[in-house]
């Protein structure tokens, strides 16, 4: 395990960190934290639990960073974790303080949050951060007068430029917190009865506390199901409409906020132009807009390929002489070979793919920080719309170009269910990273290398498979747009900050943070799997091996350094063949016969299921070529010498190989895809779903591809 | 009645009121409240979403949720 999932107990006391998303609380966390940030989870929801201890003095501090949200109301899973954490239901996590960080020049708003959270009655401190951008749009805010109306510490801060950021670790270590009278008439809320028995079975402060669990019991999963039901006949038997007393509380408590803005904020207006509006007339260009994000991704994913090769590289050479090494200390023996061949290259599996993630990672922060994602989802919206899916869905798609699991995390500030689950389910379909090396070799037999015009056909090829992948997506979630009835309404509520530039060091932080939280959640389920398929591989029915081997005539004592090497190759293919794997794969051999593959590309096929870039170390053990994945050029030339002995044709004929482009094109055949799709939708349902009907996609196109063409 | 999709660019209009529906709490809680002053400040390339100006913040909305906002425009 890489992390304690609770913070440790030793610390003297824990502020939560809370505030509306683009106001700068993930800067202000950095800044106090730095690299000494965790990620854990909460129970019951997929929102990553970020927190860091930091010295004080001589005290020991948590610092939690909730979710941006804008207010206490569960809209999404965020928000439930926020009102979980403050509403003391999450005893573990629940703070001593709290530290609300409020946009200077959208104080409304962010108010609206702090006065939910001085209703809650919780000793808390203001930061009103951004300064800056407030200063340049003529507001000014009279921190004594906010703290008089509120009765709430209010300190002023600009993070990016860590204006400010020591007044925050001195309100820390000072414990400057105050516990505030309610905001609004929190009495009016609930009627006195039902209150105070919510306050009595669930041992809560106040009135505020018991509204707001009313209104959470039915989307709070560590609530037991008899308290739920409980609350449930309460609110029947009192005859209490929830939705139209929050309705009421959101107008009263916004008049409340004005009222009081009024006597604190000084507005000059300044009739100018804002710089964004400016750049935004350009960014969101009816064509030039387009144009600027096809450039960015393009500099993206020639970033993403080009710059991640030789970090990709040195890690597979480095690995590939950890295990010969490791081969060579050890005493031969089982365990050696299940450490050399089965853990090793099962963790440089995972290790292999950091670069290519991590890149992915900074790119999407910088974009995020610097307000561009938003011009995105505006940009796309419309277009996505007809599919089933939403302007958010760009970001997990383009992802899905890297990784699929990166992209499937990225799926959760998508509000609405229904866009996240397409979503979801499609961007398996995307040409991911690990498909790259299945095509190079496949496209390297089937598509010769000649020109037409200035185009290489070879390229044409491979970024057709790209295309092929993204009407995969389009129609696939067309499809599932019609066949799922969800009554939940689709809409885009999304907020369009400032444009910024980025901080780097919040990016490189968050490029660490996700990397390291992919390698540790992804690379468990790769791991197991290389193992058990090692095994599967290296052993079989006692007998049948033996008897394989001894069928090989053994070289002369004399031999050639190259007869031997031939020899040892024969062997290795003889014990693939005869292992379970090998069993297994003539079993389905007559499955996959209409498709144009024999038994050994069965053995692909299924050593594929795990993790797809498994195909180029199978067909390379397979064919005998020895076990250097890296030369995939003698790979290359051995399949197409590959001949079938009843036929006596070439084995991988242009129809066979792009029958398997496709079916690599298509198929899930990514374990971790399907441990990151259980996570995010909390059930086996959906994963078995994508994998059947992206199997069955798989089969049928091949199948096509392959009778046309043959 | 006018609503919040019918604004033009460079017109300034007052929220009347949100028409009820799931969204509403929801548009609330963004800052859609009566009384509070709109315009419309970018229309995507394909006429929609809307992105409109709200105090000092910039959200998009779809058409469908504008339709939600009753306004008035200012003269």
């Amino acid at each position: 395990m890489p992390e304690v999932l609770t913070p440790p107990k030793q610390s003297t006391f824990t502020v939560a960190l809370i505030g509306n998303p683009n106001v700068g609380k993930t800067t202000i966390f950095n800044r106090l934290t730095g690299l000494r940030q965790k990620v854990g989870n909460y129970p019951g929801v997929t929102v990553d639990k970020r927190y860091a201890n930091i010295k004080v003095e001589d005290q020991e501090a948590t610092i939690i960073d909730l979710p941006g949200t804008y207010s206490i109301y569960p809209n999404s899973e965020d928000e439930v974790i926020v009102h979980r954490v403050l509403n003391g239901l999450d005893k573990e996590n629940r703070p001593d303080f709290v530290l609300a960080v409020v946009d200077m020049s959208s104080m409304e708003r962010g108010l609206f949050l702090v006065t939910q959270i001085m209703d809650l009655g919780l000793p808390m401190a203001i930061v009103l951060n951004m300064s800056d951008t407030a200063q340049e749009q003529g507001i000014k805010v009279k921190s004594h007068a906010l703290y008089k109306a509120l009765g709430v510490p209010v300190i002023q801060t600009n993070a990016r430029s860590n204006h400010g950021i020591s007044g925050i670790t001195d309100l820390i270590s000072q414990k400057m917190f105050e516990k505030p009278a309610p905001f609004i008439n929190i009495q009016d809320l609930l009627p006195q009865d039902l209150s105070e028995r919510i306050l009595a079975r669930f041992s809560l402060d106040n009135t505020y506390q018991a509204y707001q669990l009313i209104r959470f019991h039915d989307k709070e999963p560590v609530l037991s199901l008899e308290d739920s039901r409980w609350l449930h006949d309460q609110v029947e038997t009192a005859d209490y409409d929830i939705k139209q007393t929050q309705l009421e509380e959101t107008q009263k408590r916004y008049k409340a906020i004005q009222a009081v803005l009024e006597s604190v904020v000084e507005k000059t207006d300044i009739e100018r132009k804002r710089l964004t509006d400016k750049l935004d007339s350009i960014f969101l260009h009816k064509i030039g807009g387009y144009v600027i994000f096809l450039g960015i991704l393009l500099v993206i994913f020639q970033a993403v390929f080009a710059w991640s090769a030789v970090p990709m590289d040195l890690i597979d050479g480095l690995f590939a002489s950890l295990s010969s090494s490791v081969a060579n200390i050890l005493p031969a023996g089982v365990l050696t070979d299940l450490i050399s061949e089965g853990v090793i290259p099962g963790i440089g599996g995972i290790v292999i793919f950091i670069p290519q993630i991590a890149l992915l990672f900074a790119f999407l922060g910088i974009l995020e920080d610097t307000g561009y994602m938003s011009r995105v989802v505006f940009l796309m919206d419309r277009i996505m719309r007809p599919f089933g899916l939403n302007g958010k869905s760009v970001v997990p798609l383009i992802s899905g170009i890297a990784c699929a699991i990166p992209g499937i995390m990225a799926t959760r500030n998508i509000g609405n269910w229904k866009d996240r689950l397409i979503t979801i389910m499609v961007t398996p379909l995307m040409s991911c990273s690990a498909r790259l090396p299945v095509y190079v070799i496949l496209i390297g037999i089937a598509v010769p290398e000649s020109y037409v015009g200035p185009f290489n056909l070879q390229a044409v090829a491979l970024l057709g498979m790209y295309l092929l992948g993204i009407v995969a997506v389009l129609l696939t979630s067309w499809i599932l747009k019609l066949s799922l009835n969800f009554k939940e309404r689709s809409y885009l509520m999304v907020e369009m900050p400032l444009f910024r530039l980025p901080r780097w060091k919040d990016v490189l932080i968050t490029m660490y943070g996700k990397s390291k939280t992919f390698v540790f959640e992804a690379g468990k389920v790769i791991l197991t799997i290389s193992i058990v398929l090692w095994v599967l591989a290296s052993y079989g029915p006692s007998g049948v091996r033996e008897e394989a081997i001894s069928a090989i005539e053994a070289p002369a004592s004399d031999a050639s350094e190259e007869a031997v090497d031939q020899y040892e190759n024969k062997v290795a293919s003889a014990e693939l063949e005869s292992s379970y794997i090998g069993i297994a794969g003539k079993f389905i051999e007559p499955a996959i016969k209409p498709l144009g593959y024999d038994w050994k590309i069965g053995i692909a096929l299924i050593t594929s299921f795990a993790a797809r870039e498994v195909f180029v170390s199978t067909m390379a053990t397979l064919y005998s070529v020895g076990s250097d994945v890296e030369d995939e050029l003698t790979i290359q030339q051995k399949l197409e010498s590959e001949v079938n002995p009843e036929t006596g044709k070439a084995v991988f004929n242009i129809a066979t190989a792009f029958s398997l482009i496709v079916f690599y094109a298509f198929a899930m055949q990514c374990m971790s895809t399907l441990a990151v799709v259980y996570r995010e939708t909390k059930g086996w349902k959906w994963p078995l779903i994508q994998t059947v009907y992206m199997t069955a996609l798989a089969y049928v196109s091949a199948w096509a591809v392959y009778q046309f063409l043959s | 009645m006018r609503t919040a999709d019918q604004i033009k660019k460079g017109e300034l209009a007052t929220i009347d009121r949100i028409l009820p529906s799931e969204l509403t709490l929801h548009l609330m809680e963004m800052g859609f409240l009566p009384g509070k002053k709109i315009s419309l400040l970018q229309r995507a390339p394909l006429k929609d979403p809307l992105a409109f100006k709200l105090g000092n913040t910039v959200i998009a909305l779809r058409k469908s949720e504008a339709k939600l906002i009753e306004v008035t425009l200012e003269n």
